[in-house]
């Protein structure tokens, strides 16, 4: 392989893993804390969208970037309200959920142009490349670790305090213990349904700003359903990575990978075809549950209700 | 006499709303829940400067105005009503099958291939050939689900989402090999042969004989629920495993038992589509259509007998919506919000009623 082709194959995977990461990350927090994080998908459809809308009339993209972060918050509560105020079923109300923001983001975009294609009109600088001093000249490496948007380093920024803050505090050990054991978490003095309510919002607002990667770093407007389905794989890259960061993170590069692979298969002049590289994501997701089969280490409470006794 | 007090509290809290309908029973439910979500619905359609009666006018007479829209409204039904039967059968036994919208694509591409390759049998023979391969393949996919989540105990949720993703892939791949039509823009087979094409119900109109079978798979699933004893060890299996087990009901059996129905019926709606909507196989076709169904299921109180006419009202939703774009300009994408707030308001008075009663 050319090195110049390896190199531009190794920013493609970097660049397609980047919203799942945000994405996984959320996700952790709100199943560490026994929720099943299946409105992922809809919280970065609502951050892609609020985003790009507020970057636009704001002219500002830090502003966006807050209103995406929102968003996915937004979207995120109504998830967090049904599961522990109502008792939902958490994989059906995260359908729920992600359908209602197919539909309100696909409406509310065509009111906002007044067109009835929507989308396009609305089209927003992407964030600008930020190359670190010194280091983005170094040959190689640089172009692709030190010269990047905001969010990339974002994204790797956040997996080292939000390990930290999971597994080295105090409000990371009681989010964990209502995740494993609400009852007991209860009896020590936590409120698990604020626990949860809070840890899922938390999580929505990083998986807002998993959409705001795609409308505002890659693409530069929204379009209907743009997130196409990326919350259901960082969801499957949470449980790869069986409910840690880093692992999670890796799962993500692996997925990333995957795809940039499918885009370049003829390029490559690869003996399959590139939907068949398309379903290796999923499948390797398939094949590692299976492998880890009862042992994997699903925090037990998840899709569990609180009662308050 | 209520208060005016209390009254007001019972408008104005909607969850307070959704707890009195529970106690009413299934129906009542699916019409607070119904109703709310299009209260709210209203709202958008205000914000976006359209009177909201006359959206609904046009989306009402767009469902019903004349037979043509019913016929449109009942073949958009028919899937959606083969889809949540299993569902809601799958649900009953507490195995949330989420891939009906994987084993939907499966089964069209099974039946398509039948239709395709087993050219120059009569139609009596074909028909029924490509339905039955449409169910195998639906059954064949939720099996596959079923045996990992069985044997591995990967949860289902993970195993059929997953698997839906594949599902498509997979059909993306046929049409871009051995089922592709060489020439066409875009990734479908070629057109079947007169002989695969589903009969039409009524002659001289578009509606097929889809929603017939659908409406008898409703009613034979009935049976099969309430009246049969299979039907009972799913339902001991959903109500309690520990006393499905004392019962020696098999838990991996009733897992592979509902998830092959749900898959054989989504399987085939998945041919019927592919037989007598398009008439050939397409990218894409399935989109959608099993998380609807979820919906649909769950509107429908699980029951089988509910889910017509739940499904008959998400189809004609649909009908309707197109209508209401066409006529006030008012985008069809509010079916989307209508069905997700439908969706949550039926599962928070689900949720409260389970609650209620522990």
């Amino acid at each position: 392989m050319e090195p110049a082709v390896l190199l531009d194959f190794l920013a493609a995977s970097l660049r397609i893993a980047t919203p799942l990461i945000f994405a996984a990350l959320g996700g952790i927090l709100c199943e560490r804390s026994g929720t099943f994080a299946v409105g992922l998908e809809g919280q970065m459809l609502a951050g892609a969208f609020l985003g790009v809308v507020v970057t636009h009339s704001a002219s500002n993209a830090g502003v966006g970037l807050a209103a995406s972060a929102l968003a996915g918050m937004a979207m995120a509560l109504v998830v967090a309200i049904a599961t522990t105020r109502f008792h939902t079923e958490h994989m059906v109300t995260g359908i729920a959920a992600n359908i209602l923001a197919l539909g309100l983001t696909s409406f509310l975009v065509r009111m906002i142009t007044g067109g009835r294609d929507g989308g396009a009109a609305i089209r927003v600088p992407l964030l600008e490349v930020w190359s670190v001093p010194g280091l983005s000249a170094l040959p190689w490496v640089g172009p692709l670790l030190f010269r990047q948007p905001p969010l990339t380093y974002l994204a790797f920024a956040l997996i080292v305090p939000l390990a930290l803050f999971l597994f080295r505090s105090r409000a990371g050990l009681t989010l964990r213990a209502v995740g494993e054991n609400p009852l007991a978490a209860f009896a020590a003095g936590a409120d698990p349904t604020r626990v949860r309510i809070a840890a899922i919002v938390g999580g929505g607002a990083l998986a807002g700003l998993g959409g705001a990667v795609l409308s505002l770093q890659q693409v530069g407007t929204f379009t209907d359903g743009m997130t196409s389905g990326r919350g259901y794989l960082a969801l499957a890259a949470i449980i790869v990575g069986r409910w840690m960061p880093g692992g999670s993170v890796l799962a993500c590069l692996l997925f990333g990978a995957a795809e940039a692979l499918s885009l370049r298969v003829q390029a490559f002049s690869l003996p399959v075809s590139s939907y068949v590289i398309q379903m290796t994501p999923y499948l390797a997701a398939l094949a590692i549950l299976a492998g880890l089969g009862r042992g994997a280490r699903m925090p037990a409470a998840v899709g569990q209700p609180f009662h308050q006794p | 006499m209520s208060t005016p007090a209390s009254s007001t509290r019972a408008a104005w809290c909607l969850p307070d709303l959704l707890v009195a309908a529970r106690r009413a029973g299934a129906l009542w439910r699916a019409a607070a829940s119904v109703g709310m979500a299009f209260l709210l619905t209203a709202m958008l359609i205000l914000l976006a400067g359209k009177n909201p009666l006359t959206a609904y006018y046009h989306l009402l007479t767009g469902a019903l105005g004349g037979w043509d829209r019913v016929v449109v409204g009942l073949n958009k039904t028919t899937p959606y009503l083969l889809c949540a039967v299993g569902i809601a059968l799958c649900f009953r036994g507490r195995v949330i099958n989420i891939g009906a919208e994987g084993q939907l694509a499966l089964g069209g591409a099974a039946a398509s291939a039948v239709a395709l390759f087993a050219t120059g049998l009569p139609a009596w023979l074909l028909l029924p050939l490509a339905l039955a391969a449409g169910a195998a393949g639906g059954a064949a996919w939720a099996g596959l689900a079923a045996t990992i989540r069985v044997t591995r105990g990967v949860h289902e949720v993970l195993v059929t989402l997953l698997l839906n993703f594949v599902a498509l892939l997979l059909v993306a791949e046929l049409l871009h090999g051995r089922m592709g039509e060489e020439g066409a823009g875009f990734p479908q087979s070629p057109l079947f042969d007169a002989a695969a094409w589903l009969p039409k119900l009524v002659p001289g109109t578009d509606l097929h004989l889809g929603i017939a079978i659908a409406v008898a798979a409703a009613l034979g699933a009935n049976h099969l629920l309430w009246r049969t004893t299979l039907g009972f060890r799913w339902r001991v299996v959903g109500a309690s495993l520990p006393a499905a087990r004392y019962a020696g009901v098999s838990h991996g059996r009733a897992v592979f038992g509902l998830m092959g129905t749900a898959g054989a019926l989504a399987g085939l709606a998945g041919a019927i589509e592919c037989l007598g909507v398009h008439y050939r196989l397409i990218e894409g076709f399935s989109a959608g259509f099993g998380f609807n169904a979820v919906a649909i299921a769950l509107m429908g109180a699980l029951n089988p007998l509910y889910v017509l006419p739940s499904a008959l009202f998400f189809g004609f939703l649909e009908t309707g919506a197109l209508a209401m774009q066409r006529q006030v300009g008012v985008p069809s994408s509010l079916v989307l919000v209508i069905q997700g707030l439908t969706m949550i308001f039926v599962l928070c008075g689900i949720g409260r009623s389970s609650r209620d009663r522990t």
